[in-house]
């Protein structure tokens, strides 16, 4: 009592209190970042180890297989998956979400040192690697340059790069496609051969001339001088006149027998942007640092940095994904201020009044804007589940205001005055509404205790909306008391206008307040019926319709972002793989105008660039990055697309495979739909035939619109199997033959070329036209100790092999896996029951096992947290109705409205064709704590009604009539508020339409069938509890009357 | 002196007092809550879930010539707003024992 009394006796207080909140709470909206979803933990450990010369079996044996044993010990693991390949071992440790990732580590640094010495002698230390979503580029930009384009690799090093680097957030800023400068020193093998000069003695004269050596200080008369020699090539051309050796004592120049070019490295990556070629810079963010910060600061430093470039280049933006979360958090505002006028008028229609609409009103934003400050506190963002939960209780918030506002209007007619109507009156709601505000907490409160993905998820949707609704509960006892006894008046008057606008709807609310009233009568005559009918509606419902429901992860979301990877038979050239791009590229833009930068790269990255050599690539290899105009621009959606991608890459022979991922990344929240095939087994050829089995069924399922098998082809390389035996009569052995092939093809780096203090190789090799058959190398003379040259052909012969592909492993067994996307028009349940009787269908070899992965696995991860949760909330609302009625029989009467939210549900999601996610599956949860509210209004009125003195049937007609338009108003505000969400069409939409939806039909529907089956309920419940009732009192009084 | 008491709807507490300080009334004894139901009409005033509202009582000893006017004045009050419930008694003949 004491708390609405003060509130409204001291109105400056109460009012300057919630000032400071919704201050504070816009300070904290000033101040918090914006990403795309929560921070979400990295979850994986890498661990690589290096063992040169070993093949990819062999590091499977003697690496992987000893770490694996040992690391599956770590605590917490989810997935131990590896991979090996020739040279290196990489061994991905998955971890469940949430936990402590620098623990996790040291443990696995704990492991290896037990395990290090087991392995082989040659093998390095194994490296442990930490790695997360913060590794994904978060902008790639494109350079274009004519003139410049020589020295454009220093230039963006030195102008660019660099200062992007020092932007605060910023982890690395790497440049592709752009050849680093090179001194090309191409030999002629048979002038080599005339003079008898070799590779390597060139190299050593080119390192031996190219010096600056002090020489040490000497002292002349009364001063010190220091000496030097400075040697050091200037110019290029200086090299052409170094003395490599002698023929008939005349000197040989190194004119004489190579040619010297100040010119770019031989193999690289080439870039188009827009079908110009260019380069790319790569800009990756510290881990934790905030993405759309640093995309800001860098576009706000582009245009000075491109003031200092030379004038023919042009820095323009590829992929920037900030904007997508800025057009996803955009379009979530948008809704919400929809949400908030839509609600607004609906409290207005219902209430007629201005002034009490703005006091119903008043509670949403500071309601909303308390929640920012926790978000700010806490050190979270303005993401997708943060803004969702401001949408979503919108509809909420104003419900205890309306249910406060209402009583005291009931008290001011009755002729109380406005403050002491206000006191009284919210004295006599105030349990109510709090335990209706408890059963949806209950609801929110145990989102914030589950782990796992799904945790981290909806970790700051469960705390931001129990905030906003306690705050809000707060408000409708404290401030919404306050603001009626200042503003509320008992007037008649009524202008004209408002009388025109709400006679008709006074007159329309009351004829359905009558027409609901003679329903609850006929359902009172028929209890059988209405009983027998809502069973049958329900099994019908669920069993039916039911079995059309399909199932899926996450939506995808439409980023506008496309990325393809194209393979080409392993070992084509790079020219060819070049025309193909180019022609993939003009296919794609004329057929896409959805286009708004195309870029692709292709080629072999050199080896010293760290992060490409990290990424697939090769000859064969083109890697497209698309980005579309926003989905608000455009009529078709990112999957769409993508599939109409894939028909026109079809068309294209030469292809070997390839893998187009719609939204830049696949899986996860917001990705590719996947259903992989996971297939174990020991030998590789069988594993590999059921793969290719198995892609070549599915690919024939309609709906699944890409097939990959992970495991990749055996690819073609030439192989010089040197004779021992010949080596040795030679003199010679494997080594120094195998390191005379790699000057005269690699090239050797003789020195360094020193140049405004950066250096580059100095490449000594043969001429490109001297290694360009199988003849060359065979040709190439080996010179022994003595000094005779002995040709290759001499020494063993070239031959052409296949290099086995990578060998994958997961949880300890070879895996092949047989990815599967989900195209537009079908779900993931769809391809999962095709891919179980396609499973079915085929022949399985013995020792091969096989089950579903990817986003099934995740899928069933969550789908299992929730529907524990679910069974937890259930038991939770039920407590708290069963303490707030102090009965059991009640409670489970209303509980009857969770059933039928599932049936609007099913309803909802089949007819639009929505495949039900975790999404829906969370507007389910919140549905249980929802619906119910309507049940308890009903059930407590009609309790009072019958305290009151009437019979069963009366009560339950007249709390019918006069419960209606709250329950009505209450349910209409949330439905409508969720109803922005769920036809949505901005960025990002995808992410929260399922649950808008599954909110909206539910509730709608269970408050239609709980406005009749309730009441029927409880009418048979209290009936059955009157007669018993009835008994007992009947045999006391025959026992007193015997006695 | 008149011994006057009023058992009323704690809404009305406000209303009452404004009009005793109208009509000089300085002195009076009031329950703040109490509970209780009117002899013929309506609602009781129990507090309890059913019937959530409260009565104050207050007790007074007015001037014989003052207490008409203000039983007349309570009346209207009751009549103006007859849901809330306000109900007078008067007994007289009581002495000032100062």
């Amino acid at each position: 009592m004491s708390l609405y009394k003060s509130a409204v006796g001291r109105p400056v207080t109460t009012m300057l209190v919630f000032v400071a909140v919704a201050i504070l709470g816009l300070f904290s909206w000033s101040r918090l970042p914006v990403d795309l979803l929560p921070e979400i933990e990295t979850n994986a450990i890498m661990v690589m180890t290096t063992y040169r010369g070993a093949s990819a079996a062999d590091i499977e044996t003697n690496v992987t297989r000893p770490l694996e044993n040992i690391l599956n010990g770590v605590s917490d693991l989810k997935h131990v998956s590896s991979s090996s390949k020739e040279n290196i071992s990489i061994i991905t440790l998955e971890f469940e979400y949430g936990i402590d990732i620098d623990v996790a580590t040291n443990d696995v640094r704990d492991k290896l040192d037990m395990v290090v010495s087991a392995l082989p002698d040659e093998a390095d230390t194994p490296i442990i690697f930490k790695f997360g979503t913060d590794d994904i580029p978060i902008m790639l930009l494109s350079v274009s340059a004519k003139e410049s384009m020589a020295g454009l690799y220093k230039i963006l090093d030195d102008n660019v790069a660099t200062p992007l680097a020092r932007v605060k957030g910023v982890g690395t800023v790497s440049i592709s496609g752009i050849p680093e400068r090179e001194i090309q020193v191409y030999c002629d093998p048979l002038k080599l051969e005339a003079y008898g000069l070799t590779i390597e003695g060139i190299a050593q004269v080119i390192a031996a001339e190219n010096r600056n050596v002090p020489a040490g200080s000497f002292d002349i008369g009364s001063e010190s001088y220091s000496l030097r020699v400075q040697k050091e090539f200037t110019a290029a051309d200086e090299m052409l006149g170094l003395v490599v050796g002698s023929a008939d004592g005349a000197p040989v120049y190194l004119r004489d027998v190579a040619t010297v070019t100040d010119t770019r490295e031989e193999r690289a990556q080439e870039v188009y942007t827009n079908r110009e070629v260019g380069g790319m810079i790569m800009i990756q963010k510290q881990s934790g640092a905030n993405s759309v910060e640093i995309a800001r600061k860098v576009e706000e430093m582009l245009p000075k940095i491109e003031k200092n470039l030379p004038s023919d280049i042009k820095i323009g933006t590829i992929v920037n994904t900030s904007d997508n979360i800025l057009n996803t958090i955009d379009s979530l505002t948008e809704t919400i201020s929809i949400t908030f006028a839509v609600v607004m008028l609906v409290v207005f229609v219902f209430l007629g009044r201005w002034r009490a609409t703005f006091v119903v009103v008043l509670t949403i934003p500071i309601s909303l804007l308390s929640a920012l400050i926790y978000l700010l506190v806490s050190g979270n963002t303005l993401n997708i589940i943060s803004m969702s939960a401001l949408s979503i209780a919108i509809g909420m918030v104003v419900d205890n205001a309306i249910v406060v506002l209402e009583n005291i209007t009931t008290h001011i007619e009755r002729g109380s005055r406005p403050k002491q109507a206000a006191v009284f009156a919210t004295n006599e709601v105030a349990i109510s509404v709090i335990a209706s505000t408890l059963t949806t907490v209950a609801v929110f409160l145990p989102l914030t205790m589950i782990t796992g993905m799904a945790g981290i998820l909806f970790k700051q949707l469960g705390w931001m909306v129990t905030i906003i609704l306690t705050v809000s509960t707060v408000a409708a006892i404290t401030l919404t008391p306050m603001l009626c006894s200042q503003m509320l008046r008992l007037d008649a008057k009524s202008s004209r206008l408002h009388r025109i606008i709400f006679t008709p709807i006074e007159r329309a609310l009351d004829a359905l307040n009558n027409g609901y009233a003679r329903l609850l009568g006929w359902g009172y005559r028929h209890r059988a019926v209405v009983v027998t009918g809502a069973v049958v509606l329900f099994l019908g419902v669920v069993m039916g319709v039911g079995r059309m429901l399909k199932t899926e992860y996450f939506p995808t979301q439409d980023n506008a972002r496309i990325s393809i990877t194209v393979k080409l038979p392993a070992g084509t050239r790079q020219e060819i793989t070049r025309d193909l791009a180019l022609r993939i590229n003009d296919t794609l833009t004329a057929h896409y105008p959805e286009i708004k930068v195309i870029n692709f790269s292709e080629g072999q990255a050199d080896t010293d660039n760290a992060l490409s050599s990290m990424q697939d690539n090769g000859t064969y290899l083109i890697s497209f990055n698309i980005s579309l105009v926003s989905v608000e621009e455009r009529d078709r959606g990112l999957t769409v697309i993508g599939d109409l991608m894939r028909k026109d890459l079809d068309k294209f022979p030469e292809i070997r495979t390839y893998q187009v991922v719609e939204g830049g990344m696949s899986g996860g929240t917001g990705g590719q739909s996947v259903v992989d095939i996971e297939i174990y087994g020991y030998d590789l050829a069988s594993t590999d035939r059921l793969a290719a089995d198995v892609a070549a069924r599915m690919s024939q399922v309609e709906g699944c619109t890409q097939v990959n098998i992970s495991r990749d082809e055996y690819a073609p390389e030439y192989q010089v199997d040197f004779d021992r035996e010949k080596l040795a009569r030679s003199g010679l052995n494997v080594s120094t033959a195998a390191s005379y092939l790699r000057n005269r093809i690699n090239g050797s780096v003789a020195s360094y070329y020193r140049e405004d203090g950066d250096e580059y190789d100095i490449r000594v090799r043969y001429a490109r036209r001297f290694r360009e058959s199988v003849e060359d190398i065979e040709n190439i003379t080996i010179y022994n100790g003595r000094g005779d040259g002995i040709k290759v052909k001499d020494l063993g012969r070239v031959v052409e092999t296949f290099t086995p592909p990578t060998i994958e492993r997961k949880d300890r067994e070879r895996i092949i896996t047989v990815s599967c996307v989900v195209g537009h028009d079908a779900a993931m349940s769809d391809i999962l029951a095709e891919a179980g009787k396609v499973m079915e269908q085929v022949e399985i070899p013995s020792g091969v096992t096989w089950q579903f992965g990817g986003t099934f696995e995740d899928q069933q991860e969550t789908f299992a947290d929730l529907f524990t949760l679910m069974a937890l909330i259930v038991i939770l609302v039920f407590i708290i109705m069963a303490a707030q009625f102090e009965s059991f029989t009640y409670p489970f009467v209303i509980m009857f409205s969770i059933p039928f939210a599932l049936v609007g549900v099913i309803l909802g999601l089949v007819a639009t064709g929505t495949p039900m996610g975790v999404m829906a599956l969370l507007g389910i949860l919140m549905l249980v704590g929802i619906v119910v509210n309507n049940g308890i209004v009903l059930v407590d009125y009609t309790n009072l009604c019958r305290e009151r003195g009437m019979g069963v049937r009366e009560a339950v007609v007249t709390a019918g009539r006069s419960r209606l338009r709250p329950v009505l108003m209450t349910t209409l505000t949330t439905v409508i508020g969720m109803i922005p969400l769920a036809i949505d069409k901005g960025e990002g939409s995808e992410m929260w339409r399922s649950m808008g939806l599954t909110v909206a039909c539910g509730l709608s529907f269970s408050t239609l069938v709980t406005l009749v089956l309730v009441p029927i309920l409880y009418s048979l419940m209290a009936d059955f509890g009157e007669r018993r009732k009835a008994r007992r009192a009947e045999r006391a009084a025959r026992k007193a009357l015997s006695v | 002196m008149k011994a006057i008491f009023i058992s009323f709807n704690q809404a009305l507490y406000d209303q009452i007092i404004d009009l005793m300080d109208e009509l000089g009334i300085r002195g009076f004894t009031c329950w703040e809550t109490v509970t209780g139901r009117g002899s013929s009409t309506g609602e009781p005033h129990y507090g309890t879930h059913a019937w959530p509202t409260l009565n104050s009582a207050i007790l007074t000893f007015v001037d014989e010539t003052v207490a008409p006017l203000f039983l007349d004045r309570l009346k209207q009050m009751d009549e103006a707003s007859q849901m809330q419930g306000l109900k007078a008694f008067c007994w007289g003949g009581v002495t000032d024992p100062f």
